[in-house]
C-alpha cells in the first residue's frame, strides 16, 4: 500500500516534471506569467492615474454640498455633515450664473463652427488642394502655431481699438471666422494631416463621375472627416470655454456681456469684495463669512459650477470623440 | 498614371484635366481665402508692429500713442533691469526654458507609455480614455486661479496650519528617507497632475498615430513570437516617431505659454508705461522657443528620428 502511494506521488512528480521541462510549456508559461504581471501593472497604474485624475472633482463636488457652517468641521471629509446647497447658491450669485453660462455658451458655441469652417477649408486646400507655393502659405501657419498670443497682443488690441471692435463679442467671432482663432494653427494641421489620410481613389473616382472640385470636398471628403471635425469641434469649443486670454485683451465680458472665466476671475481674486457687491453676504451669517476657508471654499465651488456644463457635455460626446481617435488617426 | 487613364476615358475632352487642375487652384484659393485675410490683417501686421514697438518707448497720450525710438534698449531693459517682487524676467526664463528641456522628454515618454497602455484591449477601456481626456477639458486657467483661490487667502491658510490634511513631507521623514528622496518623491507627486494635465493632447497625438500603424505588422510580429516589449521597440516606437516633432512642438509651445514667463508679459502689457518692454519681452520668448526648436530640429537630423523609413 505504502510503496504504491509512493509511487503514484513518485509518477506525478515525474509528469509534472516531465511537462515544465519541456521547451513548450516553459515557454507558455513564461509568456503567460508575463501577461499576467502586465495586466496587474496595468491595472493599478490606470487605476491609480485616474483616481489622481478624478480626485479634485470629486473633492469639489463634497465641497459643494456641504452646508457653509461646516467649513472647517474637522468631521466632514467627504460625506458632508449636513447636506446643503447654499455654497451653491452663493456662488451662482457671485458669479451671475445664468446670464454668464448662456454668453459663454453662446460665444464658445459660435465661435466653434466658425473656427470649424474657416481650418476646415483651409486644411483642405493645404492637403488636397496644393499649387505652388502652398508650403510656402503653410509655413505661415506654423509661424502661427508658434508665436504666442503675447507677442501679438498689444499690437492685436490698438488694431481693434482703431476699428472699434473692443469690448464687442464679434472681435471674437472675426478672429475665429478668419483661421486666427484660439490655436486655429493647430486645428489646420490637424485637418490637413486628416484629409491627406483620406484614400486618393476617393477624389480620382468623384472627380471622373463630374463632380466639381467643391463638391468633391462637401459630399465625399467632409463626411468622411467627422473624427477629426469631432475632435477639432471638442477642442475648440472647450478652449473658448477657457479662454481668459483673448477675452481679457479684447474686453468682452462686459456688465452687459459676463463671460463664466472674468467672473471667475475676478471673483477669486477678491472673493470677499465679490460676496459683498453681489449680495451673497446676506445669505449667511458673519461667522461664516469671516472665516477665510469658507472664501477659499466658494472659489472652489464657482470652479466647480464653470467647468460642471463641460463635464456634461463631455459625457455626450465623450463617445464620439473616443471612436474618432480610433477610426480616423489624426496624425495621419 | 491619373492623367493617362482620364485621357483615355474621355479622349473629346482633352483638356479636361488642366480644366480640373485650374479649377482645383481657384477652389484653393477661396479655401484659403479667409485664412490669408486673416493672416495678413490679425497676423503680419500685429507681428511687424509689435517687433516695431520693441525698439520703441510708447507713451500712450490721449492724441494717440508717441514712440520714441531708443534701439535695444528694452531688450537691455528686460535682461538686465526688469525685476517683479520676487523674481525677475531673466531668472524666469532661464527657469522655464531649462523645466522645458527637463520636462518634454519626461512628458513624451509619459505620454506615449500612457498612449500604448491605452490603445491595449482591457476591460473598461472606453471608460479609461474618457477620464484621460478630462484634464484637457478642465485644464484653465481661470479655474487655477480660483483653485489658488488668491494669493491673499492662501497666505492666511498657511499662517494659520490649516487646509493640508495630510502632509507627505512630514510622514517620509519620519521613516528616515535620505532628504534629496523624498524633495524627489514630494516633487513627483505635486506635478503628477501637472503632468497629466499638459498630457493630454500628447497622448491624444500619440493614440491616434498608433492607430495608423498597419496592422498587419502587428500580426506578423505575433506569429513569429514577438514579446510585446519587443513589439513595442521595433514595430510602434519606429511608426510613431515621425510624431514625436508635432507633439514636441505642441508640448514646448504648451509649456512656454503656461509658464511664469508669460504671465510676466501680460503684467507688463497691463502697465501702460511698459509697452515697449514687454512687446520686447514677447521677442526675446519668441525667439527663444525658435532657438530650441532648431536646435531640437538639429538633434532629430543627427539622431535620424523623425524620418519615416518606409517612406525611402
Amino acid at each position: 500500500m505504502k510503496t504504491k502511494i509512493v509511487k503514484f506521488v513518485k509518477s506525478l512528480y515525474q509528469n509534472i516534471h516531465d511537462y515544465f521541462k519541456q521547451p513548450k510549456t516553459k515557454l507558455v508559461w513564461k509568456r503567460k506569467s508575463s501577461d499576467i504581471m502586465l495586466k496587474i501593472i496595468r491595472t493599478i497604474l490606470l487605476f491609480g492615474l485616474c483616481f489622481v485624475i478624478l480626485f479634485p472633482t470629486i473633492q469639489q463636488i463634497s465641497m459643494a454640498l456641504r452646508a457653509p457652517e461646516d467649513v472647517n468641521n474637522p468631521a466632514v471629509i467627504w460625506i458632508p455633515e449636513t447636506w446643503s446647497l447654499m455654497n451653491i447658491k452663493i456662488s451662482m450669485v457671485v458669479l451671475d450664473y445664468w446670464r454668464a453660462l448662456l454668453n459663454t455658451f453662446k460665444l464658445s458655441f459660435i465661435s466653434m463652427s466658425l473656427q470649424i469652417i474657416s481650418t476646415a477649408l483651409a486644411g483642405y486646400a493645404f492637403s488636397r488642394l496644393r499649387f505652388k507655393g502652398s508650403n510656402i502659405l503653410f509655413l505661415g501657419v506654423m509661424i502661427t502655431i508658434i508665436t504666442p498670443p503675447q507677442a501679438l497682443s498689444l499690437a492685436q488690441y490698438l488694431y481693434f481699438r482703431d476699428i472699434g471692435l473692443i469690448g464687442k463679442e464679434i472681435s471674437i467671432y472675426l478672429m475665429s471666422g478668419l483661421g486666427m482663432g484660439i490655436r486655429s494653427g493647430i486645428f489646420i494641421y490637424i485637418f490637413r494631416q486628416f484629409f491627406r489620410g483620406l484614400p486618393k481613389e476617393l477624389e480620382e473616382s468623384a472627380q471622373l463621375d463630374g463632380a466639381s472640385v467643391f463638391r468633391t470636398f462637401w459630399n465625399i471628403m467632409l463626411p468622411n472627416a467627422r473624427g477629426a471635425l469631432v475632435t477639432v469641434g471638442l477642442f475648440a469649443f472647450v478652449w473658448q470655454w477657457n479662454d481668459a486670454y483673448y477675452v481679457a485683451i479684447f474686453d468682452v465680458s462686459t456688465e452687459m456681456f459676463p463671460l463664466l472665466t472674468m467672473q471667475l476671475i475676478n471673483a477669486a481674486e477678491g472673493m470677499y469684495q465679490a460676496l459683498f457687491y453681489t449680495g451673497g453676504l446676506e445669505l449667511i451669517g458673519q461667522n461664516v463669512w469671516e472665516n477665510p476657508l469658507f472664501l477659499a471654499l466658494i472659489s472652489n465651488v464657482s470652479a466647480l459650477l464653470m467647468m460642471l456644463p463641460l463635464l456634461i457635455m463631455y459625457l455626450f460626446v465623450q463617445k464620439q470623440f473616443v471612436e474618432s481617435i480610433e477610426r480616423t488617426g489624426i496624425v495621419g | 498614371m491619373a492623367e493617362l487613364e482620364q485621357k483615355t476615358i474621355r479622349p473629346h475632352k482633352g483638356k479636361s484635366l488642366t480644366g480640373y487642375k485650374r479649377q482645383k487652384m481657384i477652389w484653393a484659393i477661396i479655401f484659403l481665402a479667409p485664412w490669408i485675410i486673416g493672416f495678413l490683417m490679425f497676423f503680419m501686421i500685429p507681428f511687424i508692429r509689435s517687433l516695431y514697438f520693441s525698439f520703441y518707448t510708447l507713451e500712450p497720450t490721449p492724441d494717440g500713442i508717441i514712440s520714441t525710438y531708443n534701439g535695444f534698449q528694452n531688450y537691455v531693459y528686460a535682461f538686465n533691469q526688469h525685476v517683479t517682487s520676487n523674481s525677475s524676467f531673466r531668472v524666469e526664463l532661464i527657469n522655464t526654458t531649462l523645466d522645458a528641456l527637463i520636462n518634454i522628454p519626461v512628458l513624451l515618454i509619459f505620454s506615449l507609455f500612457i498612449a500604448v497602455m491605452l490603445n491595449m484591449k482591457f476591460k473598461g477601456r472606453a471608460l479609461v480614455r474618457a477620464i484621460f481626456f478630462i484634464p484637457v477639458i478642465l485644464n484653465s486657467a481661470a479655474v487655477s486661479t480660483a483653485l489658488g483661490g488668491g494669493d491673499a487667502i492662501a497666505q492666511l491658510l498657511e499662517e494659520q496650519g490649516i487646509g493640508q490634511i495630510f502632509n507627505l513631507e512630514f510622514y517620509l521623514i519620519q521613516t528616515g528617507m535620505m532628504p534629496w528622496l523624498i524633495s524627489f518623491i514630494v516633487g513627483l507627486i505635486d506635478r503628477i497632475y501637472t503632468i497629466l494635465s499638459l498630457a493630454g493632447v500628447p497622448i491624444l497625438l500619440f493614440l491616434a498615430s498608433i492607430q495608423t500603424v498597419p496592422k498587419h505588422l502587428y500580426e506578423a510580429a505575433k506569429i513569429e513570437g514577438a514579446t510585446g516589449y519587443e513589439t513595442f521597440w521595433l514595430i510602434t516606437l519606429p511608426n510613431v516617431s515621425p510624431h514625436i516633432i508635432t507633439v514636441t512642438v505642441f508640448a514646448l509651445v504648451d509649456t512656454f505659454l503656461t509658464s511664469s514667463v508669460s504671465r510676466i508679459i501680460s503684467d507688463e502689457l497691463g502697465n501702460s508705461n511698459r509697452w515697449g518692454e514687454s512687446a520686447a519681452m514677447a521677442w526675446i520668448y519668441v525667439s527663444t522657443i525658435i532657438l530650441i526648436l532648431l536646435l531640437l530640429v538639429v538633434i532629430a537630423k543627427v539622431f535620424k528620428i523623425g524620418g519615416s523609413h518606409y517612406e525611402d
